[in-house]
């Protein structure tokens, strides 16, 4: 048989002294007694603890931590273990600790005591908050690195649809400059010469946009999106000069105008006139052949609007989505049509002046809107 | 019919929702921040005798469909109150009465504005109708106050063991595991339970008070930290025609410190 060394003041000091806090609280909330430790790490004298709330001992995060955790459970299972508590110090230090509780009944069921037993943890925080930490990082590292992996993957695939392009739709003209080259070596007169320049010109026209609108792609993607330098425009000459460019281009085809531009817009006059001129240009080759091209340009109410309407077959949903997408090309395009970059780069036009194109199409007409706040600073949330 | 008893029973899961008891008036019971129905334990069987009770864990908590926690839905206190409306019409509730703790008694309120049939009579325990101060108004907390409390939220062990629950779940054969989950009321899950709280802390329902028309009931604690004298008497100012009992009980869960004192006040009330 062993004899304990230890009598019953030992017992007095393993509580006064042990290496915990100790703490019993009363069923009011006030603390009925605290051992020396507790009283040492906090900073009070031993009896100036009793009659204090517990909650004066604790930071506000942790006492609403306590009413809606640590007293519930307390109360429903007599106990609640390991949980972290900032203690506050008489000067008002933060003491990290982690405790574990106990009610103590009586017979009846009625409430004597509630007791904590107190670590110091001060490493032990540290160390979950680094990892709480750590973990946080790794998350947004994670998110971080999916949106890069996406817009490699897009970047990946816009790569090769741009070989596409080089491959295949600079090679239509390139081939017909040639054929016109080896044909002019042949000519016999004159005016054969001057109707060859002139093919073969067009057909460097058609290079010289294709080159043009790659180059906004690639500006657009890699850059800060696309370049525009925003004056104070009298819109209404823009608009009537693209009109007169295209309705030259296409004289069998209507187009009506209505302009109501009362106001100058703050804007790049060449790439509003260049978005302009890509949605008119599609109007003209997707709308209805015998039916005008409606167009409206209004200055109101801080905003400058700009549509283009077309009769004929609908947009279908799926084809709407992608509409905007740099290289998208309708179902039906023809070997003269370009590279299915215009949307895009009338989009990001929009974009880079702090506008919006929104369509809308159905069985009676297809329709563009172009909007845009007239002076710099608004920006107009997509509608 | 069918899609309609499809909805209940889903529902019924998405918030386990409990009924008990029997009586032509139903009372349902909503918890707050922290816990779970288990909240009411010991206040809502007083009632099975004359009222039909229903009890259920908003969705993040106890036993709620985890999988239905949407944050987007869950970012206002609305989302909570429509969850208290469909379980209401799911049960066909007319007329009931709403007992909502803490956070609960806002939702009881944008609930009871959003389909005023369902409940006659609203019991608000320990409502705050907006935490923070603002101006002359004093909520009882700072605005820091509150993401220090997010922060230390995060630091609890509460969270953790919840996160244990998967692990002990795909060991059978260890059983000492299933040990470790000592707080085993009260679970909920650790991102939802500090979005919660984000909800909670920071919700402003103080322009809602004056649209309730039901009569509605104010208990008071006496010394609650959370929601103060203050912030219970400017909820009854605002609510027209509601009353308010200051109870003895201190802290600010009465329904688990003083249950008895709280069953008598509501029944006096109802």
């Amino acid at each position: 048989m062993i004899n304990s060394l230890m009598g019953d003041s030992d017992f007095e000091d393993l509580y006064e002294n042990a290496p915990c806090g100790y703490l019993s609280l009363r069923p009011d909330g006030r603390i009925d007694r605290a051992n020396k430790t507790l009283a040492g790490w906090t900073g009070y004298a031993a009896d100036d603890l009793p009659g204090l709330r517990l909650s004066e001992l604790l930071n506000m995060a942790g006492r609403i931590f306590f009413e809606t955790h640590v007293s519930p459970l307390l109360r429903m299972q007599g106990f609640f273990d390991e949980f972290a508590l900032d203690l506050l110090t008489k000067d008002g230090k933060r003491l990290p600790a982690i405790a574990n509780a106990r009610e103590r009944r009586d017979d009846a069921g009625a409430l004597l005591f509630t007791r904590l037993t107190v670590l110091r943890a001060a490493d032990r925080r540290r160390y979950e908050r680094d990892l709480i930490d750590a973990r946080k990082q790794s998350d947004e590292l994670k998110v971080a690195l999916e949106e890069r992996l996406r817009q490699e993957r897009e970047n990946a695939e816009l790569r090769e649809q741009f070989i596409a392009v080089l491959g295949h739709d600079l090679r239509n003209p390139l081939a017909s400059i040639a054929a016109g080259a080896r044909l002019m070596l042949k000519a016999k007169t004159p005016e054969d010469g001057l109707r060859l320049e002139a093919m073969m010109q067009s057909s460097v026209g058609r290079m010289a946009k294709m080159i043009d609108s790659v180059m906004d792609l690639a500006r657009g993607r890699l850059g800060g999106g696309i370049s525009v330098s925003k004056s104070i425009t009298g819109i209404e000459p823009v608009l009537d000069h693209v009109v007169a460019e295209l309705a030259t281009a296409h004289p069998d085809r209507g187009i009506e105008t209505q302009f109501e531009l009362e106001t100058p817009v703050f804007c790049d006059p060449a790439r509003i006139a260049q978005l302009f001129s890509n949605l008119l240009g599609n109007a003209i080759s997707h709308g209805a052949r015998d039916r005008p091209v409606r167009i409206g340009a209004m200055t109101k109410s801080g905003v400058f609007e700009l549509f283009v309407a077309n009769s004929g077959a609908s947009i279908p949903a799926e084809a709407r989505k992608r509409l905007f997408q740099p290289f998208y090309r309708g179902a039906a395009h023809g070997p003269s049509e370009g590279l299915g970059l215009g949307l895009y780069i009338a989009a990001e036009i929009a974009k880079a002046h702090g506008g919006t194109i929104d369509v809308a199409s159905s069985e009676r007409e297809t329709r563009f809107t172009f909007r845009m706040p007239l002076e710099g600073d608004g920006s107009l949330r997509p509608g | 019919m069918y899609a309609r008893e499809s909805v209940r029973v889903a529902v019924k899961f998405r918030n386990n929702v409990q009924v008990r008891g029997s009586g032509e008036q139903a009372m349902m019971f909503a918890h707050g921040f922290g816990c779970d129905q288990n909240m009411w334990r010991f206040v809502a069987p007083a009632f099975e005798a004359d009222f039909t009770t229903v009890l259920f864990d908003h969705v993040g908590a106890g036993r709620s469909d985890l999988s239905a926690y949407d944050r987007q839905k869950y970012s206002t206190l609305a989302g909570y109150a429509d969850d208290v409306v469909e379980i209401g019409r799911a049960l066909g509730l007319k007329g009931a009465v709403f007992v909502g703790h803490s956070v609960s008694a806002m939702i009881g309120v944008l609930a009871a504005i959003k389909d005023p049939e369902l409940f006659e009579s609203l019991v608000l325990v320990g409502p705050s109708a907006r935490y923070i101060d603002d101006g002359d108004y004093v909520g009882g907390f700072s605005a820091q106050q509150i993401e220090e409390l997010l922060s230390f939220l995060e630091e609890n062990h509460m969270g953790w063991s919840a996160q244990m629950a998967p692990a002990i779940m795909g060991n059978p054969d260890r059983p000492e595991l299933g040990e470790e989950l000592t707080n085993s009321f009260c679970q909920t899950d650790p991102a939802i339970a500090k979005e919660f709280a984000r909800v909670t802390f920071l919700s402003d329902n103080r322009a809602d008070l004056a649209k309730i028309k039901a009569r509605t009931l104010i208990l008071q604690c006496s010394e609650d930290i959370i929601a103060g004298m203050q912030v219970g008497a400017y909820v009854q100012r605002n609510i027209p025609g509601s009353q308010m009992t200051v109870l003895k009980a201190t802290g600010h869960c009465p329904n688990l410190s003083a249950p008895a004192e709280v069953v008598t006040a509501i029944r006096e009330f109802v």
